[in-house]
């Protein structure tokens, strides 16, 4: 059962990671569309539930070529740079707010625009919460425009990632969204 | 009589807005290997980055990448070029690991003073996914320069560089928007 955001944060770390709502592969192939006429103002959007470890963040070092010890190296990160662990990338963060756009507005819409800051840092062993919830919607174009709140908490609802996302949903009955997006003209 | 605080945004600050670097062509290209460590270390399970037959069903019509899976390919060093690893290391025994490299297509210094570098926020604009077998060309420009004044009074800087990834179709397929204080 989804639990809003506020629910979840009552849990303990190892009940709240029972509530992940991150979709299978089979989930995101199979995905019925969300229509604009579908999503209202609160409304969440499922939560994406991590825990890293330290492999995870080696893996992700590994993927993008960055090799800033701070991320791999405990005895760097807590003798020199005086950090509590070694960190989670703010650049995974950043690649895992569009996934989670995108997964919502699957198959037929699309993750526009998102913006965020970079805030707490985050260790292995913490419980990452990434969440959404509309703010506000408006039709332009024959598309629906749906504005977002967006984060990642962690499980004592410390916010390491405030931001802002656009995304577009097609009205029912209405036109595909372009490929490759066209915003509307202003 | 207190002096008056000097403005971190000078002229020759101010004229930083708009420069642009080269358009630098990304070493490599799109391909399966690089997407499919990328989506596993995003632990995206997303058919769409590897199942053919199903891509060709979906509104792209083929196998796409995450979108800003590319931006990591502007950081690549090309084969062939000095170790930067090996470079930092000779240079600070205790190197953070990244160095001072110099990075092709990096923009002018903006000419201040305020050296404390802080990472301000993300933006990123997303127009089509890349697609296996594209070229990578990126751009980056300083979009933005503002001041603002901190609460011990004194006046500190957010410096907002902006890149343009797109393919060798000239296709736009993301804008990103990092933003820096400088104090």
């Amino acid at each position: 059962m989804s639990l809003p955001l506020d629910d979840l944060l009552k849990l303990s770390p190892e009940e709240i990671i029972q509530h992940n709502e991150k979709p299978s592969g089979d989930q995101l192939r199979n995905k019925a569309q969300t229509y604009y006429e579908d999503v209202y103002e609160g409304m969440e959007l499922p939560k994406y539930m991590y825990k890293p470890t330290p492999t995870h963040l080696f893996r992700w070092s590994a993927a993008i070529e960055n090799f800033h010890r701070i991320h791999y190296d405990l005895d760097f990160g807590i003798n020199h740079d005086k950090n509590p662990s070694i960190l989670v990338h703010g650049s995974w963060k950043q690649s895992v707010a569009p996934q989670f756009l995108k997964d919502f507005t699957l198959p037929g819409g699309w993750p526009w625009k998102a913006r965020f800051e970079h805030r707490a840092m985050l260790v292995p062993g913490d419980i990452l919460i990434m969440w959404g919830k509309v703010t506000g919607k408006y039709e332009k174009g024959g598309m629906g425009f749906v504005d977002l709140e967006i984060g990642m908490k962690t499980q004592d609802g410390i916010e390491s990632m405030p931001g802002t996302a656009t995304v577009v949903l097609p009205l029912r009955g209405g036109k595909p969204i372009p490929y490759p997006f066209v915003p509307p003209a202003e | 009589m207190t002096q008056p605080t000097q403005s971190a945004l000078t002229p020759e600050v101010r004229s930083m807005i708009g420069v642009k670097g080269e358009v630098v062509e990304a070493w490599g290209v799109v391909d399966a290997e690089y997407l499919r460590r990328f989506a596993q270390a995003i632990m995206d399970p997303d058919p769409r980055f590897w199942d053919e037959e199903f891509a060709s069903s979906t509104p792209y019509g083929e196998i796409v990448t995450p979108p800003i899976m590319v931006s990591y390919m502007a950081s690549r060093v090309p084969p062939g070029t000095e170790d930067p690893i090996t470079k930092a290391f000779e240079e600070d025994p205790m190197s953070d690991g990244i160095g001072r490299v110099h990075r092709h297509g990096e923009l002018p210094r903006v000419p201040t003073n305020l050296v404390r570098v802080l990472n301000a926020g993300n933006e990123l604009e997303i127009y089509k996914y890349p697609s296996i077998g594209d070229k990578i060309f990126f751009q980056h420009s300083y979009s933005d320069i503002r001041e603002r004044v901190g609460r011990d009074g004194k006046p500190f800087l957010i410096i907002t560089r902006e890149t343009r990834y797109s393919n060798q179709k000239d296709e736009t397929l993301c804008i990103t928007r990092a933003s820096t204080i400088r104090r």
